[in-house]
């Protein structure tokens, strides 16, 4: 039910989009007459409302009641922390259609953002237009909010194209309320993830304007992150503070909001405006909280009845809000530094946020990549010559692998000189496969005898100035119980000796073989490793030693040798 | 940039893995010299086998072992497939190669190279090919050694 009421919703408010959208002349005509509406109806439906069929009713209805809507399909999701947001931006909607007074620009931009938000069924985008609008402050808030619902992000493709296409016909005013979107802060809180729950408080905390705000945004972050976890706490919390705070809150908000109304925007209104946002947000969400501790129905009538009794000053609230909101969205503007150009910023933010890791690197690039004197500086350059400082990077590299490369200029030469040595290693392969495959036949009868022989003799003769090479033959005596022996873990003595064997081990080869001083002077510990593995070649005879060496020089000469 | 030289455990690994699938390569036991074709058969299965336990060794950490992993994965499971699409379109597959030759360059020829490289940003590519250049030359060595271990 609740569900179904959703989804009409959505129904109706995809088609309201799309229509919005592109009909941009239709549009603020379509606001207008829905404030109108909505400022009695969203009245109306608070106050009377209890039930949900009304409520829907009401959706079906009223097409622009956007309040109502929201009013109605939250309960039936009450445990989410984003319907305390939605609650709030019925808040927000409600003060918009109250004031019929508001730059449509602004108009427009809730309803529209609200509605990209709906379609996705994804409360919570709706957030962050909401917490714009209130202004600055409240964007912590919408990332705390956000964390939660991270796994439904991708699928907001549909919103950000939307939100896309609202910041391309919508003029300044909508464009600085979509803005927010696209500033860093909440990117980065977005993609850090669940954890942050925690730092939208500091930040709360930290931008905390004014003490009392402050405290507000941070019990509503905290209310939201509570009531993500689903009722327990947040009832706790919020039912205990609930009640005064929300008087307080309430009256408190709304004596600033007049103030300000009165005083005309500056800095402080629009801080004031988010806060008294903010404080609605909170009343929400306790009471949210307070239904939670309640059973599903009663809770939403009585919910839905505080909503409207609080409606009034609401409404009284949201027409001065709404006219801070307009006089807000420039001081966002200035507040978010980060929004020099404000559609590349706006649909970069969003891409960002649709794949938030995407995001993330090249804003890392760009902060960490300075252009020198004289070099150009538009991203697309820059970008270039990360790229190509990168490969002269890897190129570098690479030169200290390729033996006889480390004199070559030239990323052409270079590549060439890859290109041989990959190649004749990969020959190398093949040719010495093919030498076993010739080799193994003879072998074939005993070549289980002669890896366990092998192994137990590279094992073994290190293991000999260990004194435990007599344990080594009883307890190994099978080709594949021995293999472990490879892997030093298995052997029981061995972990701790492994340094002692290597050293055995090249202080038994070094005498055995005169040229064997090449190999052991590569600093690479495989080596060891290698002798570790198959040094009965060295151990044997010297003539083996030899072959190796050649092994380790240049293909070429290998090749010929062999 | 993590370090390119495959470290101690995966040469050992290596070693491993493909003395393992060497002793696994149950042949019949001829008396007389291997005819050209079963040492050519001998010598893929052999190589393959080097690949493929060089490309377990190092794991799934890098792009061209899981190429490299899932080549093989797909030989083994297509084999026959493979095979017969493989004859078919010898011919043809000889041809195009001579006509693109010629125009391809560098970067191209190196990704065809490394494992994977097809799907890699130059930057991924040289990395890989550093990996994979260092993994080659520690199978290069392994191997050599078992090599002489044999033929001793």
């Amino acid at each position: 039910m609740e569900m179904g009421d959703k989804d009409k919703f959505d129904l109706e408010k995809r088609s309201e989009n799309h229509i919005n959208y592109h009909l941009p002349g239709s549009v603020p005509s379509d606001w207008r007459f829905s404030g109108a509406n909505i400022a009695n109806s969203s009245l109306g439906l608070v106050s009377t409302d209890n039930q949900m069929p009304v409520c829907r009713g009401d959706l079906v209805g009223a097409s622009c009641s956007s309040a109502s809507m929201v009013d109605s399909f939250s309960p039936g999701v009450w445990d989410h922390p984003t319907n305390t947001q939605n609650l709030g931006f019925c808040d927000i909607n409600v003060q918009h259609n109250a004031s019929t007074i508001n730059p449509i620009g602004i108009r427009k931009g809730g309803p529209a953002s609200l509605r990209s938000g709906i379609d996705k069924t994804l409360d919570i985008v709706w957030n962050p237009p909401s917490s714009q609008l209130k202004g600055g402050i409240f964007l912590p808030t919408t990332p705390g909010a956000l964390p939660q619902s991270l796994s439904q992000f991708p699928a907001d493709s549909a919103f950000i194209e939307r939100a896309a296409r609202f910041s391309c016909f919508n003029g300044g005013n909508f464009s600085d309320v979509v803005n927010p979107l696209g500033i860093p802060e909440p990117m980065d809180l977005y993609s850090r993830g669940g954890g942050m729950m925690q730092v939208p408080h500091e930040v709360f905390a930290g931008s905390g304007l004014k003490s009392i705000p402050g405290g507000q945004g941070q019990k509503n972050v905290m209310n939201m992150g509570d009531s993500s976890k689903d009722a327990s706490l947040s009832v706790e919390h919020v039912a205990t503070e609930g009640s005064p705070l929300k008087n307080e809150r309430r009256s408190g908000s709304f004596v600033r909001s007049h103030d300000e109304a009165k005083q005309g925007g500056s800095g402080n209104e629009s801080e004031e405006t988010e806060f008294s946002g903010g404080g609605r947000q909170e009343e929400q969400s306790m009471l949210e909280g307070n239904g939670g501790e309640l059973s599903a129905k009663s809770p939403g009538s009585k919910k839905r009845k505080r909503n409207g009794q609080d409606a009034d000053p609401y409404q009284a609230k949201g027409n001065q809000q709404s006219i801070e909101a307009a006089k807000d969205n420039p001081e966002v503007q200035q507040k978010g530094d980060e929004n020099p150009a404000s559609t590349p910023n706006k649909t970069a933010g969003k891409q960002g946020k649709q794949g938030s890791q995407a995001s993330d690197p090249p804003k890392e690039e760009y902060i960490h990549v300075r252009a020198r004197r004289g070099q150009a500086t538009n991203s697309h350059s820059l970008a270039e010559r990360v790229r190509r400082e990168k490969i002269s990077e890897r190129m570098k590299f690479l030169q200290d692998l390729v033996p006889g490369c480390s004199k070559v200029i030239g990323k052409a030469v270079m590549l060439d000189e890859i290109i041989n040595y990959v190649q004749s290693l990969q020959r190398q392969v093949e040719f010495l496969s093919m030498k076993l495959a010739t080799v193994n036949p003879r072998l074939d009868f005993n070549i289980e005898g002669l890896h366990t022989k092998d192994i137990l003799h590279s094992r073994a003769v290190p293991s000999s100035n260990l004194a435990f090479s007599p344990e080594v033959p009883m307890a190994y005596p099978p080709f594949n119980v021995s293999q472990p022996g490879l892997i030093q873990g298995s052997f029981p003595g061995m972990e701790s000796h492994s340094e002692m064997l290597r050293r055995a081990i090249n202080s038994q080869l070094t005498p055995l073989t005169g040229g064997f001083k090449e190999p052991t002077q590569l600093p690479n510990a495989w080596d060891y490793e290698l002798n570790n593995v198959v040094q009965m070649g060295y151990a044997t005879s010297a003539p083996q030693d030899s072959q190796d060496i050649n092994g380790s020089l240049p293909p070429g000469h290998m090749k010929a040798e062999l | 940039m993590t370090s390119v030289h495959p470290n101690s455990t995966t040469t050992t690994r290596f070693a491993r893995r493909f003395l393992i699938s060497l002793s696994r390569m149950r042949r019949p036991i001829t008396l007389g010299p291997p005819s050209d074709e079963e040492v050519c058969r001998r010598t893929r299965r052999i190589k393959l086998a080097a690949y493929s336990s060089m490309a377990r060794a190092v794991g799934s950490r890098r792009a061209w072992s899981r190429a490299l992993l899932l080549k093989v994965r797909n030989r083994v499971r297509f084999q026959g497939i493979l095979r017969n699409r493989f004859l078919a379109s010898k011919k043809k597959r000889v041809i195009k190669r001579n006509k693109a030759s010629g125009e391809m360059n560098k970067t191209d020829m190196l990704r065809k190279l490394v494992p994977g490289g097809e799907t890699m940003d130059i930057c991924g590519l040289l990395e890989e090919t550093a990996h994979y250049m260092a993994s080659l030359a520690t199978q290069v060595k392994v191997m050599q050694s078992i090599v002489d271990q044999y033929s001793k």
